[in-house]
């Protein structure tokens, strides 16, 4: 299953906020993929991914500040 | 005047420039110091501080300029510190950060920015004057620890540059994550300037060599100072509605140039876009914006003047400054994200009960 967070125009930390609380309803090996544009996102969610133990299987600059993220819950 | 407007504006250009790449974000820092327990930005604003202060104080020595620490107005520093961090937690970033955040196209910057720039002027000279130097009369005599305990200054910046490097050393130590990063787009320089994750430490420390630079600068125009946010920022309004060319000095081309800067780098990373932000935003934007101008002007300076130039003086009044500073940003990120988060789990609870 993916799931889609669209946080565009949230500014930091919210964000990773609300990416912290979206992967909690998803089980293991599900997908969260969450689209933002604060530019503090691009370093603070794969930092959070990586430090929780999830795998990013999708990174993307989209657009002119506009990001998108995928992360595959551990 | 051509000189203060170049030397302002590069000063200013490359700090906004290193800032946005470097993601150097204070308010996120100290945030994130109770949030998830995370001290790296803090410990890269020792960095930059010992840098500057080893680098100030040489050429101090060297006779380039004269310093002095002048009085302490206690609980001005105290109160206006602790408003101004919560103010940057509700703005979403402090007035440095605001001034590149600005320079990113996000208008929920801009708004806390007219609310910052309209009463640190209205503390500067406008109807909260008589507020302000009221609060400012409770003064301590001296404001340089050194001169209060009776020893050499740099015998303080020593111990502290030794504890500094005892903390990056230990950091520097712990094993690498690895963090999945943007697959390249850009080769060599390009890729360096406007695409890499910079590291913080890196980051930390060129702002500490442009904080340094940004002495001898300011001086030669005749304004003694380093990098400083808050009244240059009210000077830019003051100019404005009163045409008073006197209002103009170094730091006003110092602040523009971080916005220059910022959006340079921004523009050419394709990190810049006009991003609006919904009504709540933009409310706390602006009271953000307005208790960062107060509690800056109160405090004598924002996380820049206070919490890197004046703690790098080994002042009393930066020391204070950077730590009721933090206590207001954990105190506002309590209301602002701990609290909401427990009461929506309380609420998931009684719903499973």
């Amino acid at each position: 299953m993916k799931k889609i967070l669209e946080v565009m125009g949230m500014v930091c930390p919210f964000p990773l906020v609300e990416a912290k609380e979206a992967i909690k309803d998803l089980h293991s090996g599900d997908e969260l993929e969450v689209q933002f544009d604060c530019t503090q996102g691009t370093e603070s969610i794969p930092r959070w991914a990586a430090e929780e133990g999830h795998e990013v299987t999708e990174y993307e600059q989209v657009g002119e500040a506009a990001w998108t993220i995928t992360i595959k819950k551990k | 005047m051509g000189q203060m407007v170049i030397t302002g504006l590069i000063c200013g250009a490359l700090l906004g420039f290193v800032m946005q790449r470097g993601r150097f974000c204070l308010t996120g820092g100290f945030r994130d110091m109770y949030l998830t327990k995370d001290n790296r930005m803090f410990y890269a604003l020792l960095i930059a501080i010992a840098i500057q202060s080893v680098g100030v104080y040489t050429l101090i020595s060297l006779k380039v300029f004269e310093f002095n620490a002048g009085s302490l107005p206690i609980v001005a520093v105290i109160v206006g510190s602790f408003i101004f961090g919560i103010g940057i937690i509700l703005a979403g970033g402090c007035a440095t950060g605001t001034w590149y955040r600005a320079g990113e196209g996000l208008i929920g910057s801009w708004i806390a920015l007219a609310g910052y720039m309209l009463v640190a002027a209205m503390m500067k000279s406008g109807v909260l004057l008589p507020l302000d130097m009221a609060i400012k009369e409770t003064s301590i005599e001296t404001n340089s620890i050194a001169e209060t305990i009776g020893v050499n200054n740099w015998l303080i910046i020593t111990i502290f540059v030794v504890a500094v490097a005892f903390i990056v050393y230990r950091e520097l130590k712990k094993p690498r994550l690895k963090i999945p990063g943007l697959k390249p787009k850009k080769t060599g320089l390009a890729h360096i300037l406007f695409e890499k994750r910079w590291n913080p430490f890196i980051t930390a420390t060129i702002i500490g060599v442009i904080a340094t630079l940004a002495w001898p600068l300011s001086v030669a125009t005749g304004r003694i100072g380093g990098l400083g946010i808050t009244t240059p920022s009210a000077n830019i309004l003051q100019f404005l509605v009163t045409g008073e060319i006197s209002f103009i000095n170094w730091g006003v081309f110092l602040v523009l140039g971080i916005f220059l800067g910022s959006l340079f780098a921004a523009k050419m990373s394709g990190e810049f876009r006009f991003r609006i932000p919904d009504t709540k935003t933009a409310i706390n934007s602006f009271y953000g914006g307005l208790m960062m101008g107060f509690g800056a002007g109160l405090a004598g300076g924002c996380s820049i003047g206070n919490g890197l130039v004046m703690t790098a003086m080994m002042t009393w009044q930066g020391w204070i400054s950077l730590g009721f500073m933090i206590l207001g940003t954990w105190t506002a990120s309590y209301f602002v994200f701990v609290r909401p988060s427990k009461k929506a789990k309380q609420a998931a609870q009684v719903i499973t009960a």
